[in-house]
């Protein structure tokens, strides 16, 4: 029998009269991000998705069952699928283990046990719903969604209100889970979608604007995420080790060598981090007598103008790129064009980890 | 001490009580889940109709169960051809008479109950694959316990009550449909005021204690939820 759990076929094609207009096809694999401004739409999506909202006309296929159609409507118990709300909602009338242990399905990959030790609340189990934080209830809630086995498990920016010890917990998990079960997850932080995902829905407006990688779709000016791009792009550096004698992280970004200040060496191999656009100082020539530690070659690839008096400069590094916002005047002073070879000083990183 | 005569009636009250109470409890959560829920355009018609033993007066509710109990009518004749005896003046016509006279009072504590319970449980429940089945037992039901509470009591108490539905179609037949209310008329209408005590007084202890209790048990269970 073929693997099917680890891979999901979403299309779907969905309208709600002067509101809603989805169209897509997503294959999962893994974790795909579903990212927009509050309003734009992500909450409704899902929800139509999985059935809670029944006013939407159209189809939804998941690997190969019809879940919607013009004749069918599959109920949402019926779905095989599990959903993590923004808010815990726990039943109150239960414990935590109560909540658990009504959730279990025969076919859960995880025992009640694993998932206590995995997610840090075994010492939680049989505390009353409104004894429990509200990082522990997420938790537990998170829990007992895998626990009813789903063949597409569904998060709605289930960290958005949470504390620092739960989402530390929570993102390494979420990210190690999505190997068995594909997920769908609603964010609205560009962090947690770089970390998590490598596939992304974008919806503005009520309607899905694109379907990519978050690399590629940052990059794309044409679309409505050129305002968040504006400010910063991320990059993933690897390769990383400890420099004992200046106490930094040093990494690589393409090839290129980049230092990083951080309390104590991590466990992971690679690591994402931000740099804002007004953050890289463009140079013609290097400047080696100052206190700036990172530079970067790269080539110029485009030149946006922002405004009458700054101008968004697109730098490719190999394979990922970087955004600089400059002014004109330095534009002009030092005679940039497309093509050209620059230096790119880094002022300011900020380190993306899991306690982002 | 209380008769035999009084005993009897005492038996036949609980026993009428005890019953309808069963059933209403049967009956009434699917239809107040229903006009709790529905948006059909006929559903505030089914609520007049679940409500209107609250403001007719139970002569009026009697003479309209009476007619139709008689073998004449559809139901009445009905009745007959199923089971061989008529409704009238019968512990099973007491019994049908009581339910409809009792059944807005069961019916509208667990409506306002369903109607305030939280829809988030409820999208809950569905997305971890309950059917609607499980979704009563393990959620709506316990959620709303306290409410069953109130609604079995209302209705058990409601029915040792009634007394002018049971004069209209029961009449005043020992043992069959004499109830505690028309034995203690009985009593006062031939100047036996010392038993008409005695039953008045059992009668009102019963109901404070079965009051004094319910409430007891939830204003416990309220300051447990409110303290946690």
């Amino acid at each position: 029998m073929p693997k099917s759990i680890f891979k999901a076929q979403l299309k779907f094609n969905l309208k709600k009269q002067g509101l809603f207009d989805f169209v897509g096809q997503i294959s999962t694999q893994g974790i795909c991000g579903i990212f927009g401004d509050s309003g734009a739409g992500k909450t409704s999506l899902v929800r139509a998705l999985i059935g809670l909202d029944n006013d939407f006309m159209g189809e939804v296929l998941f690997n190969g069952q019809v879940w919607q159609d013009q004749h069918h409507f599959v109920k949402t118990e019926n779905r095989a699928i599990g959903m993590v709300f923004q808010e815990p909602r726990l039943f109150p009338h239960l414990d935590a283990l109560g909540n658990l242990k009504l959730a279990l399905h025969k076919n859960s990959l995880y025992s009640i046990a694993t998932l206590a030790t995995l997610l840090d609340f075994e010492m939680l189990l049989d505390k009353k719903v409104a004894e429990l934080s509200g990082g522990q209830k997420q938790r537990i809630a998170i829990a007992r969604a895998i626990l009813t086995a789903p063949q597409l498990l569904i998060m709605d920016e289930p960290l958005s209100s949470l504390d620092k010890h739960s989402r530390a917990l929570l993102l390494p998990f979420i990210k190690q889970l999505a190997k068995q079960i594909p997920i769908l997850y609603i964010t609205h932080s560009m962090q947690e979608l770089f970390y998590l995902s490598s596939n992304m829905l974008l919806i503005n407006n009520g309607k899905i604007e694109a379907i990519g990688e978050p690399q590629q779709l940052f990059l794309d000016s044409t679309l409505s995420l050129v305002k968040h791009a504006h400010s910063g792009l991320l990059l993933t550096v690897e390769k990383l080790s400890w420099d004992e004698s200046h106490a930094m992280l040093q990494g690589e970004v393409d090839g290129q060598a980049i230092f990083l200040t951080i309390d104590k060496m991590i466990g992971e191999a690679s690591l994402q981090i931000k740099i804002e656009s007004k953050d890289v100082i463009i140079a013609t020539e290097k400047f080696p007598h100052s206190s700036l530690q990172n530079c970067l070659t790269t080539t110029i690839e485009q030149i946006e103008h922002l405004s009458a008096s700054h101008i968004l400069l697109t730098l490719n590094l190999g394979e990922q790129k970087l955004l600089a916002k400059i002014t004109v005047k330095s534009l002009l002073q030092l005679k940039l064009k497309v093509g050209l070879s620059v230096f790119s000083y880094i002022k300011a990183v900020s380190i993306i980890g899991e306690t982002s | 001490m209380l008769s035999e005569f009084d005993l009897s009636a005492i038996y036949l009250t609980f026993k009428l009580a005890g019953l309808t109470t069963l059933i209403l409890l049967i009956i009434s959560p699917p239809l107040a889940w229903w006009l709790a829920r529905s948006k059909l355009f006929f559903r505030p018609f089914i609520e007049s109709l679940v409500a209107l033993p609250l403001v007719l007066p139970p002569t009026v509710l009697g003479f309209y169960l009476l007619l139709s109990f008689s073998p004449d009518s559809y139901f009445g004749g009905f009745w007959m051809q199923l089971t061989g005896s008529g409704l009238a003046f019968s512990f099973s016509g007491l019994l049908i008479a009581s339910i409809i006279y009792s059944l807005p009072f069961v019916v509208q504590p667990l409506q306002s109950a369903f109607v305030n319970l939280d829809k988030n449980y409820l999208e809950v429940a569905a997305t971890l694959g309950f059917s609607p089945t499980k979704t009563f037992y393990k959620v709506v039901f316990p959620m709303t316990l306290p409410s069953f509470i109130i609604a079995g009591a209302l209705g058990f108490a409601h029915t040792i009550g009634e007394f002018g539905v049971v004069l209209m179609i029961g009449g005043n037949i020992p043992g069959e449909t004499q109830v505690l209310s028309i034995a203690l008329f009985d009593h006062v209408e031939t100047l036996q005021y010392e038993q008409a005590h005695l039953l008045s007084f059992s009668l009102l202890a019963f109901s404070m204690t079965l009051l004094i209790l319910i409430y007891g048990v939830l204003q416990k269970r309220q300051k447990r939820l409110n303290n946690a």
